[in-house]
């Protein structure tokens, strides 16, 4: 089975997510046929240093863009540090320095509402472990403009209390390991 | 959480323009967006339609409108190594050789926290006497409040952090005293500073400024208005004036790509080009 008519896929992640994340970027197929938004917690101050940690082992390029960027496929776009990050109409990439939500700047709910209103039900919103709710509210807004959620397991997060928050909020459409996040990835063609 | 749709956003920039003349059209949609959300909730409203006959019905509310649509500067010294940067190499290099006062302007001051930032640098560098500074803003209300030197409570323990990495040279509590609600910024720092009202298009900017401060404000903006105000920020500059913007800012713009060159990548930092 393929999964077609995607356009975007976005992660979002916090304390217990970098492994995660490296593992899935670390799967995908180096034509992965749609662009990865990575909304993950971190210091507000530490500006270099992540996007080359994640690099290390993965399959695609990843960037922190710069404002108004176009997204291509197959690369990933980390959002930048004491940013958040937006997703424009037309495919492209806005930073925003509004406070801060849930604490948070990037906050995973802000890039997951704006992601949902520009792809609607073309967009897969997916929630790693993490130790605030931030990303609970955003993924709800995915489910509601019809687009498909995965919660990675709360048994094998790290911190669970990202992921039972959102699923609190939202039935998700899968409840999925590391291991089967990818395989549902890799479908997407 | 009230949710407006394009139309509803259409409907508000209209009806701004038709009332006050101020074209809205070139914000960046999804912020815009956002601070809209806001400015309704926050002044207890329910829709776009009852904030449009509020900004009809209550003239007085469209400050307070361009003051809340305004995005304030995070915290203070938002990123430390520019700071750092500044202070130990571009500003005491840059006033000592500059004849007459060093100008500096700010274009858009919403909390202050850009301009309290400069102004301790400047002071624990003891510069202030050589410079002249320049603040501007679109509203009234953000003018009032940089004046009265308030400072949300919640950006203090960054922003003394930042001041620290800063290798700030002073203990950052001595500029704040501490209120109820707010802490309030020592008002002697600004004390020199010249304030002055600008309208959205930046048609009245200063001339001959050797510094510009703008940072992550274009981000606000579409690509083509932020090509536009560029400009008007480079026709501001002295031949041999600094520019520096947001760090994930980037100056790509039909025109401005030419007008400006980098001179520190890392800090976002630019130069007017000098042509021929």
């Amino acid at each position: 089975m393929s999964i077609m008519n995607y356009k975007a896929v976005i992660i979002g992640g916090s304390a217990g997510s970098f492994q995660v994340v490296t593992k899935i970027l670390s799967s995908l197929p180096k034509t992965f046929p749609v662009p990865v938004m990575l909304c993950l917690h971190r210091l507000k101050h530490v500006r270099s240093g992540f996007v080359e940690a994640l690099s290390l082992k993965s399959n695609i390029p990843i960037e922190e863009p710069y404002d108004k960027d176009q997204l291509k496929p197959g690369r990933a776009y980390l959002a930048p540090a004491n940013y958040h990050l937006y997703i424009e109409l037309a495919n492209r990439v806005a930073l925003s320095t509004e406070d801060v939500v849930n604490h948070s700047r990037p906050s995973i709910d802000l890039s997951l509402i704006t992601a949902a209103n520009a792809y609607r039900e073309k967009l897969i919103g997916i929630i790693l472990s993490g130790a605030n709710k931030d990303g609970a509210f955003g993924l709800k807004k995915v489910h509601d403009c019809g687009g498909v959620t995965i919660v990675q397991d709360p048994n094998e997060c790290e911190v669970k209390t990202m992921t039972t928050s959102a699923l609190q909020l939202t039935k998700a459409d899968f409840v999925y390991t590391t291991d089967q996040i990818i395989r549902f990835l890799q479908k997407i063609n | 959480m009230t949710e407006l749709g394009i139309v509803d956003i259409r409907e508000i920039i209209r009806a701004i323009k038709s009332i006050y003349n101020y074209d809205f059209g070139n914000y960046a949609l999804t912020s815009f967006k956002q601070r809209l959300e806001r400015l309704i909730i926050r002044n207890n409203l329910s829709n776009a339609e009852s904030l449009i006959k509020k900004l009809r019905d209550e003239p007085d509310f469209f400050d307070i409108f361009l003051h809340e649509i305004s995005v304030p500067s995070t915290e203070m010294f938002r990123d430390p190594s520019l700071w750092r940067w500044l202070r130990e190499d571009l500003l005491p290099s840059a006033i000592e050789k500059c004849v007459g006062q060093y100008k500096i302007w700010l274009p858009h001051c919403v909390s202050g926290g850009e301009l309290f930032t400069l102004m301790i640098v400047l002071s624990e560098l003891n510069l202030m006497d050589k410079v002249s500074i320049f603040a501007s803003s679109i509203s009234d209300k953000s003018l009032e409040i940089i004046r009265e030197g308030q400072y949300d409570l919640k950006k203090i323990e960054v922003s003394t952090e930042n001041y620290i990495r800063a290798n700030g040279t002073a203990a950052f509590m001595d500029y704040y005293k501490l209120d109820r609600y707010y802490a309030f910024r020592d008002p002697a720092l600004i004390a020199n500073v010249e304030f002055n009202k600008l309208n959205i298009s930046f048609d009245n900017a200063p001339t001959n400024i050797k510094l510009i401060l703008f940072r992550n404000n274009l981000i606000y903006y579409n690509p083509g208005m932020q090509d536009r105000i560029l400009s008007v920020l480079n026709n501001s500059l002295s031949a041999t004036g600094h520019l520096i913007i947001g760090i994930k800012e980037r100056i790509t713009g039909v025109s401005s790509g030419k007008e400006f060159e980098i001179t520190n990548e890392a800090e976002s930092v630019y130069k007017k080009r000098i042509i021929g």
